[in-house]
């Protein structure tokens, strides 16, 4: 009886001891963090951070590491320059004033700020970019995959970056848009460390790629402070270069930078209702409810529909090794039925303008873009949807009727059977994807839905050759300083054809000469009305063809911030030019600079 | 047979949920008589309320009647501007007065007689490029600033006096005609309105008519799963039970295996290989019943166990009949009612595993019907009970599946109180 006694009472302790012991971090990491010091970001992050190497993509520590040249993240990394999509522009951040490339636009030259530091104290030189660029090379990383066909050097010239475009046999550069993105696009790391990264890791690539960084050397205004199984969070430099009159002239407003690690969307949302996130980057379905229904002190960066700015354009690609979509008539008749306003009303609760507002081109919906093809020119080529007895018309003009008459269309005597895919729980995909299965069976083509888990799906759309999906979505690049030419690439370019692991576009595997032709011509060509013309022809060769068609408009980033604790965030017309990137992305970084505590 | 029914129907549980269960049923068959309306069609968009729609076109076109309702201009000011906003009204011009000093705001409160006042001292005072730059206390955030923006729209949207003038047409055609506060249409009588009972879903589908034809689904669902669940079970307790032996042997350790591997994780793998294209309503019934028949087995089995050496079942034997029918005339009758009970709670599991399964995203194809479990899956996948508040997406839902599930389990008690005399009293 007593040893029972004494059982009980020791397990009791074991599991006291152990409730301290979970509850530990979480109470040790809200004393770390004062609210009114901190800024809480939600939905960059899903899992425990494993390290902060800038060289490798397998980091999963999303708020340091995202380099992308259509903004990347510059809390803790910086690049030479910020990209600002919301006017097209490159803003110079580790360099000093605008970049000057040749005359024949095979070397470009970017000088680096003098006040320029790493968090150690030495400058950043043109050295680190030059060993930034040796280290890729070396690694073979992503970032030197993505450029190396266009970038042949990157050297270390009188204190200047110069980096030397790859040229073709006739002396002409590959393609000058491509280094416009690795300015942006790219970190700079210091030399010195990485010198220590190799020698430790005896120049094994896949050892280095693995290492954890945790001895990182960083130019940006935060470093890491806590990394655990619930938050990775980031303290400020209070030395960062930046404060000087050079760049911002002082310290970004929150002392630190968290980023709670929830389960699911659902948990995060119920978290930035309650304002334990300030700045989310999540799609919120009927977000105005937040505040018309609810009342929260919730705003995005325009208070009215669509909310946000529109970049990209999320697309419904045909498998062009799926017999029936070679058909041209067959892939303009799906496109033309579906109900789009259904989709951006449902899909998107209205956060995307109509294609009634902006009709479709290969241009994303800002006004620089826009102004880039010959609108009248293709006007009888862009449809609007849900023009059934079109798309009915269009098929039985091209022979495609009810032969056996099951109510289903055959073509060469076999029926049209599809599927339309998207990965499961992505909603607004998912929802686009239900409005295309219900185009085709109003028109007499028997499309079913199918939602694999991303897992899956992303291996399947990415092969070099698939036919197990028919109908599939996926975003062609949103803006960056090589669009609209990257998006006219993604959507068409043949470089894409027979590469397995292709994310980068073309995956549905069209094939035309002729774009080819533009895609190589474009990045050359310096006059406007001659560049218009070349976009002008892609648009009408992409509106004829159709080898994919856009379901939607979509911000690239989604940004919605709770004002409960800070104020000061990005605003349309507010005269700040500074986009909606969740306060860390490109030139939209700038709003750290901007914000205050509320009352 | 007919005082066994009898007997059934005293028994007061079999009643109720007998009674819960048909009335489930009947309006499954009769609704689409009254509402032939495709189930999968979008009507609105996204999640609309429950309420009658009536159409404002319409409704100005339709010849109006006098009616004169006490208070109704009363009712009018505070739908327009409800006392809520002009509270925050007076916030804001307090505010404004305290950093400012230059509001008067002598005579201003919320009643409705100085609702004239308010908003006369609102339109001048209220300016958004102002309140940007002077970041008033309390009016200084975005969101709130944003908040004055839309009572401003308000304000200005709503008409000041209460007579409203409508122009129909355009250019020389047009016609203008004067609404008074006491004009009243029939809503009978407006060619187009719709009563959305439980409101619209994601995809603004009426919500009513998608259950009632979900739950049909559902219930198709259950009622093959149980099917092939209680065949499948039947059939291999008969063999293993009567038969015995190396059969016997053989059939328990199938049974044995899939005891072990617990059936829902099976029935996530079976699913998941198959792919959602290839997943019909049947071909998914058909594996629910394909992974459920194990427990129907083995209770049947030890019943035919305990029967098999009963007198008339050796007689037969001795009479030579075939094995056949020792089995469908001598055994089957004894454990009869025990299969009917076993029957119905499978059709109750089967509806519920459907609604799992679709809950997790795999349910049966989305294009074609719509089903409990899909419902409520499309309700998660848009947030009805987190960002949009739509109870209507899925609590009826809920409702639907609990009720279905209890009156099943109801009417098996009560048929256990019958047959078993355990339980009889």
């Amino acid at each position: 009886m007593k040893t029972r006694k004494t059982l009980a009472l020791l397990l009791s302790v074991v599991m006291l001891v152990g409730l301290l012991a979970a509850i530990g971090p979480a109470a040790a990491a809200a004393d770390d963090l004062p609210r009114d010091e901190t800024l809480y970001f939600g939905g960059q992050q899903w899992g425990p951070v494993n390290g902060t190497n800038p060289l490798s993509t397998n980091n999963n520590n999303g708020m340091a590491v995202a380099a992308n040249a259509r903004g990347s993240r510059t809390i803790m990394f910086e690049t030479l320059y910020m990209y600002n999509s919301l006017d097209g522009k490159l803003y110079p951040l580790l360099a000093d004033g605008d970049y000057k490339w040749n005359d024949d636009l095979t070397e470009m030259t970017v000088a680096i700020k003098a006040a320029a530091k790493w968090n150690d104290g030495t400058p950043v030189t043109a050295e680190d970019m030059a060993a930034t660029w040796a280290a890729c090379e070396k690694v073979a990383n992503g970032t030197y995959a993505d450029y190396s066909a266009y970038i042949d050097a990157v050297e270390a010239v009188d204190g200047n970056v110069v980096i030397k475009a790859k040229k073709t046999e006739d002396g002409k550069p590959v393609n000058p848009l491509q280094v416009l993105n690795f300015l942006s696009g790219v970190y700079v790391q210091q030399a010195k460390w990485l010198d220590t990264l190799f020698e430790r890791n005896g120049d094994d690539t896949t050892k280095i790629l693995e290492d954890p960084a945790e001895d990182v050397a960083f130019s940006g205004p935060y470093g890491p402070y806590i990394y655990n199984d619930q938050l990775a969070a980031f303290v400020r430099n209070d030395d960062y270069w930046g404060q000087d009159a050079s760049m911002w002239g002082k310290l970004p407003a929150p002392k630190y930078i968290a980023h709670a690690l929830y389960s699911d969307n659902d948990a995060a949302l119920v978290a930035f209702k309650a304002g334990q996130i300030d700045v989310n980057q999540q799609f919120i379905a009927n977000v105005q409810n937040l505040w018309e229904k609810e009342g929260l002190p919730i705003a995005t960066y325009m208070d009215e529909a669509p909310y946000g700015i529109c970049a990209t354009m999320p697309t419904a690609w045909y498998n062009m090794e799926i017999p029936a979509l070679q058909n041209v008539a067959v892939r303009k008749a799906i496109a033309m039925a579906v109900d789009y306003d259904d989709i951006i009303e449902n899909a998107m609760t209205n956060q995307s303008p109509s294609f009634a507002d902006v009709p479709r081109s290969v241009m994303n919906p800002t006004d620089g873009e826009q102004a880039m093809y010959d609108h009248e020119a293709v006007k009888d080529l862009q449809w609007v949807g849900k023009d059934i007895e079109g798309a009915k018309k269009l098929l039985d003009e091209a022979g495609i009727v009810d032969t056996d008459g099951d109510g289903y269309r055959e073509l060469d005597g076999k029926k049209i059977e599809l599927n339309a895919c998207c990965p499961n729980g992505w909603t607004d995909w998912m929802a686009a994807m239900e409005d295309v299965a219900k185009a085709g069976q109003a028109i007499g083509i028997d499309i079913t839905t199918n939602y694999p888990t991303w897992d899956i799906y992303q291996t399947v759309y990415t092969k070099a050759s698939q036919t197990e999906y028919a109908i599939f979505m996926q975003s062609p690049a949103g803006a960056n300083p090589a669009s609209p030419w990257a998006r006219v690439r993604a959507l068409m370019s043949s470089e894409f054809l027979g590469k397995d692991n292709n994310w980068s576009g073309n995956f549905g595997h069209y094939q035309n000469d002729r774009i080819d032709e533009i895609l190589a011509a474009i990045p050359l060509t310096t006059d406007e009305a001659e560049l218009k013309a070349l976009y002008t022809e892609a648009t009408e060769i992409y509106l004829t063809e159709v080898p994919s068609f856009s379901l939607m408009y979509r911000p690239e980033v989604f940004h919605a911030v709770n004002e409960s604790v800070w104020t000061g965030y990005p605003e349309a017309g507010d005269g700040n030019n500074i986009p909606p990137m969740d306060c860390t992305d490109g030139y939209g970084i700038a709003a750290l600079y901007n914000l205050e505590l509320v009352g | 047979m007919k005082s066994t029914l009898r007997n059934v129907f005293h028994s007061p549980r079999f009643l109720v949920g007998f009674i819960i269960f048909s009335i489930i049923l009947l309006t499954v068959l009769i609704y689409p008589y009254f509402i032939p309306r495709d189930p999968l069609q979008s009507l609105g968009k996204g999640f609309l309320s429950p309420g009658t729609y009536v159409s404002v076109y319409d409704a100005n076109n339709t010849d109006p009647y006098r009616v004169e309702l006490p208070e109704a201009d009363a009712k009018r000011l505070e739908a327009s501007l409800p006392a809520s906003d002009r509270v925050t009204m007076i916030e804001f011009l307090t505010a404004k007065n305290e950093a400012k000093g230059d509001v008067d705001l002598t005579g201003i409160d919320v009643s409705d007689e100085n609702l004239d006042a308010l908003i006369e001292l609102w339109r001048s005072n209220y300016d958004e490029q102002d309140v940007r730059k002077s970041k008033y206390p309390g009016f200084s955030t975005m969101a709130q600033r944003n908040g004055l923006k839309r009572l401003d729209r308000k304000i200005n949207g709503s008409s000041a006096g209460l007579v409203m003038t409508v122009t129909r047409g355009e250019g020389e055609d047009a016609v203008t005609t004067t609404v008074n506060g006491s004009d009243y249409v029939k809503v009978s009588e407006v060619s187009n309105a719709i009563t959305l009972p439980l409101g619209t879903d994601n995809f603004g589908r009426d919500t009513l008519t998608e259950l009632v034809k979900a739950t049909g689904v559902s219930l198709i669902i259950g009622l093959i799963a149980g099917t092939v669940a209680t065949l499948l079970g039947l059939t291999v307790g008969l063999l293993a039970g009567y038969v015995g032996g190396w059969l016997d042997d053989t059939l328990m350790f199938i049974a044995n295996l899939f005891t072990v591997i617990p059936g829902f994780v099976l029935l996530i793998l079976i699913y998941f290989s198959i792919g959602q294209a290839a997943r019909g309503i049947t071909t998914c019934a058909l594996v629910i019943g394909c992974t459920s028949w194990v427990w129907t087995a083995r209770s049947v089995r030890s019943q035919v166990i305990s029967l098999r050496n009963r007198d008339h079942v050796n007689l037969s034997k001795l009479s030579g009949h075939s094995l056949f029918r020792i089995i469908t005339t001598d055994i089957l009758p004894y454990i009869a009612s025990y299969v009917v009970m076993a029957f119905i709670l499978q059709v109750s599991s089967g509806i519920l595993a459907e609604a799992q399964l679709s809950l997790l995203g795999l349910g049966p194809r989305t294009t074609e019907l719509p089903t409990l479990g899909l419902m409520m899956n499309w309700a998660k996948l848009f947030g009805a009970y987190t960002s949009s508040n739509a109870w209507w997406a899925y609590f009826p839902v809920i409702l639907v599946i609990a009720l279905i599930s209890f009156s099943l389990n109801l009417m098996n008690t009560g048929l256990d109180q019958v047959f078993n005399p355990t339980l009889r009293d």
